[in-house]
């Protein structure tokens, strides 16, 4: 009774917090300009950003990797002051700037013109940062591919298809989603191409009704229709696109990339096939804010192309690779707990003892992020893999390795004239642990296992970086197309914990049946 | 009471704990229907020698014979043997997890020596000769120190063992408890079970042993009938040890 008038508060204290934070956003944006406006106001007041010569001495933000971010470390060092906060979305950045955490933002103008269009109070500055090329990235070794795909670009540019995929996406507003781009029908004899990409990058790469779309997309297809391959795009990080391409992982970069002279030495680029700019944004202290109301952030967010669709296939892969990894972190875990435990006592198994330790002391050594980062990108390098497969295979030994220390720590607490009264009657080592000492080993320690599988569970978030889509990507996703960072976040925030109290429930209520059978 | 037919035997048995030597050398031999009791000061090594004839501790040295087999072959399947050798412990030992009934169960199934039903019915049967039939789905920790130490002794009854091995199994109970496990223990000696005891009760020992063993020093300082060690003690040891403990 008690716990569940707790679960229904937590839940209220949620939804409230949900809507407090939404509203507080709402209204700081309607009434920008006043009174609330001088919260605000005082903590932007530090740098004011009007031009490109304001730079040094700024707190700029851009994404991670990106060509904004090169651009600008060099300010980093020049004893400005200039502090450049990096963050792996652009809409983060974006929505740092509107908390006044930096002064700028710097970034593609195409992304900055939607990240305006959508937040109120921005704007671009007049003067661009500079002026780049985009082109695709392609390994150093597969000259071969490269000369395809100039070629493919050439005959593309040659025929105006690729103008008109530019338009469709970058042109004027009569033109702008005027032109798509319909696959041809060819036979496609020649295997697959493999399009790293990460979409989180409008116009040039986004998701749209769950699938990936964009200039660079549209692209890609055509020259997959010039080449007579079929097209394969894998979503990943942004910084994460290069070791792929490198890696073979993938055969070529789609990410609006920006040719540059450190990216040149790990890959090679194709001809450009756009130029862009880089933009600077800055808070428009006079601009009347488009506010949207919760009702319509909470539509945007949700419902509209039935965007709540990316938080519920995002759970049921977090709660298929949680399940799996967990049934691997069992098998593999109680292996290593006996191994461990058999030697300690009876001093056998000496090598796989010596190579458990081994594997232990890595896996709690290093973070469970780094661990999914090699595993996809150096393991598995050379193999196409399923990343639900790669994503369970991480997490599994990860857990393996808490669960191992967590079981060896209950068999030890399994008082030792146990497995002496089994042995005594006969039964064999196995016999005895699996009968007796084990269950008591287990009932011990199941409070400890349930709170590793928990955390499991909210360590699969992570999942994203290899580009699978979890429950936390299935947010980040709508969040690159709505350009609101709160309610996704909330939401996925409030769904995790909806999991992992029941889970707390169910433990606790197999804990009371286990104690109940005892004293 | 004993017959002659040799059930364990022990030749220049030696063991040594991280270079120490505990046992130095233990030869004797148990026979069929004979009471062993083992007393001697404590830390001498009689938990030691005790443990080492199930093979509990592995034997530095020298050899352990069950009923002909060398035990300390590593050919040779300990698990069958341990079979035959029953042990009783101080701490009783018994499964927390299990009732009463399971606990007597458990082994002789898993090893396929009866069926479900049969093991329930020796079960039965076992609890109902010590008087504790009503607590077949009990748990341990519902029991007296007395009854669960009682329990454990027909726990190792249910595998139908040749000898039955106490470590002093009346130590850790109160002693209003003790009389009814010895009780127990000298019902099963009256029915002709060969047992080896290490005890501290040397009335025990000498109302039921037909055989007492002084240990000293890991060492079989003296050893007789109960009437030649206590009625005449040769070594000053053992007199000394004797004069404490009476
Ligand atoms: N597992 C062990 N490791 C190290 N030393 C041990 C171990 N078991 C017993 N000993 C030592 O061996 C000696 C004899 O112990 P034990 O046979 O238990 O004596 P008793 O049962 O006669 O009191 C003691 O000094 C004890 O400390
Ligand atoms: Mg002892």
């Amino acid at each position: 009774m008690k716990r569940k008038k707790q679960i229904l508060c937590l839940l209220l204290a949620g939804m409230a917090l949900l809507g407090a934070a939404a509203c507080g956003q709402s209204t700081a944006g309607t009434e920008a300009g006043q009174e609330t406006e001088t919260v605000q106001g005082t903590e932007t007041a530090e740098h004011t950003v009007t031009s490109v010569d304001d730079l040094p001495g700024a707190r700029i933000g851009v994404q991670l990797g990106t060509t904004g971010d090169i651009y600008v470390s060099d300010y980093e060092s020049d004893g400005s002051g200039t502090v450049v906060e990096r963050y792996n979305k652009g809409a983060d950045a974006v929505q740092a700037l509107k908390q006044g955490k930096i002064d700028c933002v710097v970034i593609d103008e195409q992304p900055a013109l939607r990240f305006v269009e959508q937040n109120g109070g921005l704007r671009i500055l007049e003067e661009e940062f500079t002026l780049e090329d985009y082109a695709f990235l392609i390994a150093k070794d597969n000259e071969e591919l490269l000369e395809k795909v100039n070629g493919a670009l050439a005959e593309l540019r040659e025929e105006g298809v690729l103008d008109e995929i530019k338009k469709n996406y970058v042109g004027a507003e009569s033109e702008v989603g005027k032109y798509p781009y319909e696959s041809a029908d060819v036979e496609r004899p020649n295997g697959t191409l493999v399009v790293a990409t990460n979409a989180e990058f409008p116009p040039y790469e986004y998701y749209e009704d769950g699938a990936v779309t964009g200039m660079d997309m549209d692209i890609m297809r055509a020259v997959c229709d010039k080449l007579g391959m079929e097209i394969k795009i894998e979503d990943m990080a942004f910084d994460s696109i290069i070791p792929a391409v490198s890696s073979g992982k993938a055969d070529i970069g789609a990410a609006g990339f920006t040719v540059t002279e450190e990216r040149k030495k790990n890959a090679n680029f194709s001809d450009t096939y756009t130029t862009s700019k880089q933009v600077i944004i800055v808070a428009d202290e006079d601009a009347v804010q488009a506010g949207q109301t919760l009702s319509e952030k909470f539509y945007n967010s949700f419902i509209k192309d039935s965007r709540y669709m990316y938080l519920v296939k995002g759970l049921g892969n977090t709660i298929v690779i949680t399940i799996f990894a967990v049934m691997i972190g069992i098998a593999l875990g109680f292996l290593i707990a006996v191994v461990r435990t058999n030697h300690d006592r009876n001093g056998g198994f000496t090598v796989l003892n010596a190579i458990c330790k081994a594997y232990l002391t890595i896996v709690r050594g290093t973070p469970v992020m780094i661990q999914l980062l090699i595993i996809y990108y150096v393991i598995f390098q050379s193999v196409t893999i399923n990343k639900l497969v790669v994503a369970v295979i991480a997490f599994g030994l990860n857990s393996a390795a808490y669960v191992a220390e967590i079981v060896r720590s209950g068999i030890m607490a399994v008082d030792v004239g146990q497995f002496e009264a089994g042995r005594s009657l006969g039964l064999t080592y196995r016999q005895t642990m699996g009968s007796i000492v084990m269950p008591q080993a287990v009932k011990n320690i199941l409070p400890a296992l349930c709170n590793e599988f928990i955390s499991l569970l909210k360590e699969t978030s992570i999942s994203g970086y290899i580009g699978f889509m979890d429950l936390t990507k299935g947010g980040d996703i709508i969040r690159s197309v709505t350009y609101d960072a709160l309610l996704p976040l909330l939401a996925v925030a409030l769904v995790y914990l909806l999991m992992v109290m029941g889970l707390t429930k169910g433990v606790n209520l197999l804990e009371r049946k286990l104690r109940s059978n005892e004293r | 009471m004993s017959d002659n037919t040799v059930i364990l035997e022990t030749k220049n048995l030696r063991k040594s704990f991280d270079g120490q030597e505990v046992l130095k050398g233990i030869t004797t031999t148990i026979k069929k229907g004979d009471v062993l009791a083992l007393i001697g000061p404590s830390g001498c090594g009689k938990s030691t020698f005790l443990r080492s004839l199930n093979l509990l501790e592995i034997p530095t040295d020298g050899h352990v014979l069950f009923e002909g087999t060398d035990l300390t072959d590593r050919s040779v399947d300990i698990n069958q043997v341990r079979q035959k050798i029953g042990m009783v412990f101080q701490q009783f030992n018994l499964f927390p997890n299990m009732t009463i009934r399971e606990n007597i169960m458990l082994a002789p199934v898993k090893l396929g020596k009866l069926t479900r039903e049969e093991a329930e019915k020796k079960a039965v049967e076992l609890l109902a000769r010590i008087g504790l039939s009503d607590k077949a789905d009990a748990y341990p920790a519902q029991l007296s120190g007395g009854q669960k130490q009682r329990i454990a002794i027909v726990r190792s009854l249910a595998m139908n063992p040749d000898i039955i091995l106490f470590d002093e199994p009346t130590s850790a109970l109160d002693p209003e408890m003790v009389g009814e496990v010895l009780a127990v223990m000298k019902e099963l000696a009256n029915d002709g079970m060969t047992m080896v005891v290490v005890t501290h009760e040397m009335g025990f020992a000498r109302e039921v042993a037909n055989r007492v063993m002084f240990i000293n020093d890991g060492v079989i300082q003296e050893e007789g009938t109960p009437e030649e060690v206590f009625g005449s003690p040769k070594s000053p040891r053992l007199r000394e040890f004797l004069s404490k403990v009476l």
